[in-house]
């Protein structure tokens, strides 16, 4: 068996960032609220909605992005089970936050007032805010009225889901960004065949990256199945 | 070159580190370096803490690697380093539209600095308060700065009012005439006609504002005049820092000063024993004083759990007036003004269409016309009722409805009066056959699974069997004139 390459870190860097996003025009509005969120034009506060895989985690966090050193990334997925006040505590000190999966801790009285005092102290310390939810202010099972209320102040923006040529656009357009050709017929065969929320998809993406680097394949369906197993 | 190792720093963790990981727990750092030492700022203990115990070891290696030759020496700290200070500092002037987050600084700031009555000592801008805190003491952000002996550049702009909030942009509706003429009073006639104004009412109907009227009216009669805003979870905060602190009797004087105190949303005293019992003698001590109150509450005093009762009754002592949600045409006035706000031409029959299906609060009245005015920035469009539909098809919209697999199953089995069992089976026949590939391709249609999990979900087949059903089906919709009756209906049963 001949001795695989060791894969060294020397791949594209590919993070989150507004030039790694492959927006369809329904977003157009949206990105340039996001990238206007750091500057003086910003609203106090955004609120985007939508399913799994409609790119909400990926735009809060190149929203952060341009805002280095300032800015705090909240996935409350993660984080939904710290004790709360103190997590947010003194983060209005930032330019910008963007908090994520708010539908996760929905209904947990903890949180929604500690969110709440956040939503207060950012407004007077002039921080912006982005949330991102699976489901629009007036959907999310949020207790606290007051923090529904506020949550819905600014523009409410809905991500739709990519459908199956969404997909393959994103995950050739990702590939690209990593300096990876991925022809046609892989994107077909990927969003068919590997499981099918984004997160999973970039995962995989990342493996065939590694893969075919160490091996100096291309990226084939015969590659792509013998590494995947399928 | 203060902070150019820890760019090089923060550039290695970005490539090391997962993104989410990355955003979340570094980038918020700010740095400052001096000599040997790189201090890292992070927003709370919490941060620190979790950066000192995840990260540090990495970050020091790090740093072992970039400037081996003279590494310096990492540090952690809570608070904010000098460049977000300096950047703060040189940020222009507010602009008109967002000028209603532009606070200055925390109302009590300064109480540690004791004044007379009109001169109110707080302390530049809240975030100037934990530059480099060097001991617990300076790490209580609003005293700090007091307790430093900084005096304030400008006391007008320290009191929290937001200056866009005032009687002249405040819609009047049957809904808020009362409370209206209530604070109009209060504003004409301080400490006099009604002590404490309580306002009450759901929330996002425009208490807050009212409040700020009668603030920015009482500051513009006189502009010494010391109008503390805020919301009472600072009050609580504030009594706590001086309790730990050990400066309570500034904290007394501070807000015991003013000529009138404006505390928002006085349910969150509810359960905090001493909070109540420390407003309780501030509240009394205005009172006597004649120093205004205004307070604010999303219910009826006494109906707030966890109150105490006298503080209760006193609520009672002045006027208590409810604030209604606003009606059709209010609503409609409402968006007009913030339209012309933010001079935009607002047709009457869009308003219209917006004020008709957002009837809870006017905050949402407030985004939906934010959105609106999004899309037109973007688009070049004038706002119409087009417009403003194509807008707020987002939020207005019922959300998608989530189609499951089971769902499926459940109404297709229903539909051709057959089991669901029957749907996994290995069976064959036409009656059960035609409505499973049916179902696989519904599934196919409305969910987002692969054909693989498609074809799991029918008791485990494969997913050539899948796309053999899509492709079946699809053909007999276009020939079978049953097929696509049947087809039709389910989806409609299924998406409506």
């Amino acid at each position: 068996m001949p001795a695989r390459q060791l894969a060294l870190n020397v791949r594209l860097r590919d993070d989150a960032t507004f030039a790694s996003f492959l927006g369809a025009a329904v977003h157009e509005p949206l990105l340039a609220a996001l990238q206007a969120q750091c500057m003086a034009e910003g609203e106090p506060t955004l609120y985007l909605f939508g399913p799994a895989g409609s790119g909400k985690s990926h735009l809060l966090q190149a929203a952060c992005h341009l805002c280095p050193g300032s800015s705090s990334y909240l996935p409350l997925a993660d984080l939904g089970n710290l004790p709360a006040a103190e997590l947010l505590g003194g983060l209005e000190g930032q330019r910008l936050l963007c908090i994520d999966d708010l539908d996760r801790v929905a209904g947990q009285p903890e949180w929604e007032e500690a969110l709440f005092h956040l939503f207060n102290r950012a407004r007077e310390n002039r921080c912006r805010l982005v949330f991102a939810a699976d489901s629009s202010p007036r959907q999310l099972p949020v207790l606290l009225a007051d923090l529904r209320s506020r949550l819905g102040w600014g523009p409410v923006f809905q991500l739709p889901a990519p459908d199956d040529a969404g997909m393959q656009a994103i995950l050739q357009f990702r590939a690209r960004c990593r300096g990876l050709d991925m022809p046609l017929e892989v994107s077909r065969f990927l969003v068919s065949r590997a499981p099918r929320d984004m997160a999973s998809l970039m995962h995989v993406l990342e493996t065939l990256d590694a893969r075919s680097l160490a091996d100096q394949r291309a990226l084939t369906v015969p590659f792509v199945k013998g590494v995947l197993g399928l | 070159m203060p902070d150019v190792i820890w760019q090089q720093c923060i550039s290695r963790l970005q490539d090391e580190l997962p993104s989410q990981q990355f955003n979340t727990w570094i980038r918020p750092l700010q740095s400052s370096q001096d000599g040997q030492q790189l201090t890292l700022f992070a927003p709370n203990r919490f941060i620190k803490d979790f950066v000192s115990d995840k990260f540090a070891p990495r970050i020091r290696e790090l740093l072992q690697q970039i400037a081996p030759a003279e590494v310096p020496r990492l540090a952690l700290e809570i608070g904010q380093g000098r460049d977000l200070e300096q950047a703060r500092a040189v940020q222009p002037a507010r602009s008109a539209v967002d000028s209603d987050n532009a606070f200055v600084a925390p109302a009590v700031s300064g109480y540690a600095v004791s004044g007379g009555a009109t001169a109110l000592r707080s302390v530049a801008a809240p975030r100037m308060q934990a530059v480099a805190p060097q001991s617990p003491r300076q790490e209580f952000g609003l005293a700090a700065p007091a307790l430093r002996g900084r005096s304030a550049p400008d006391d007008t702009q320290q009191q929290n009012l937001v200056d866009t909030y005032t009687f002249d942009n405040f819609v009047e509706g049957k809904s808020n005439q009362l409370a209206l003429a209530a604070a109009r009073q209060v504003a004409e006639n301080p400490g006099e006609a009604y002590n404490p104004l309580f306002l009450y009412g759901g929330v996002g109907l425009g208490k807050t504002h009212l409040m700020h009227a009668v603030g920015n009216a009482l500051k513009h009669q006189n502009p010494e005049a010391k109008v503390v805003y805020l919301h009472s979870e600072r009050f609580v905060a504030d009594m706590v820092k001086a309790l730990q602190l050990n400066a309570i009797s500034d904290f007394k004087r501070y807000y015991r000063s003013v000529d009138a105190l404006l505390i928002d949303d006085i349910q969150f005293f509810a359960k905090k024993d001493r909070s109540q019992e420390e407003f309780f003698h501030t509240f009394n001590a205005l009172l006597e004083g004649g120093q205004q109150m205004i307070l604010t509450c999303d219910r009826y005093p006494k109906e707030i759990d966890g109150l105490e009762e006298r503080l209760k009754s006193r609520f009672g002592w002045g006027l208590t007036v409810a604030v209604e949600p606003p009606e059709l045409e209010t609503r409609v006035a409402i968006l007009m003004n913030k339209a012309a706000q933010s001079r935009i031409i607002l047709p009457p029959d869009a308003a219209f269409f917006i004020a008709q299906r957002i009837r809870s609060n006017v905050r949402e009245l407030e985004g939906a016309l934010k959105r609106v005015i999004a899309s037109a920035n973007f688009t070049g469009r004038p706002v119409d009722v087009d417009l403003v539909k194509e807008s707020l098809k987002d939020l207005l919209a019922l959300q998608d409805k989530q189609v499951s697999l089971d769902n499926i199953q459940r109404t297709v089995a229903e539909y051709y009066k057959i089991k669901v069992a029957d749907l996994m089976s290995r069976r064959r026949s036409r009656s059960v056959a035609r409505p499973r590939q049916v179902a696989m391709a519904l599934a196919k249609e409305l969910t987002n699974h692969s054909l693989p999990e498609i074809g799991d979900s029918f008791g485990g087949r494969d997913h050539t069997t899948v796309l053999h059903a899509c492709r079946k089906i699809k053909e007999l919709r276009e020939t079978n004139s049953d097929i696509r009756e049947d087809y039709k209906n389910l989806l409609r049963s299924l998406t409506t």
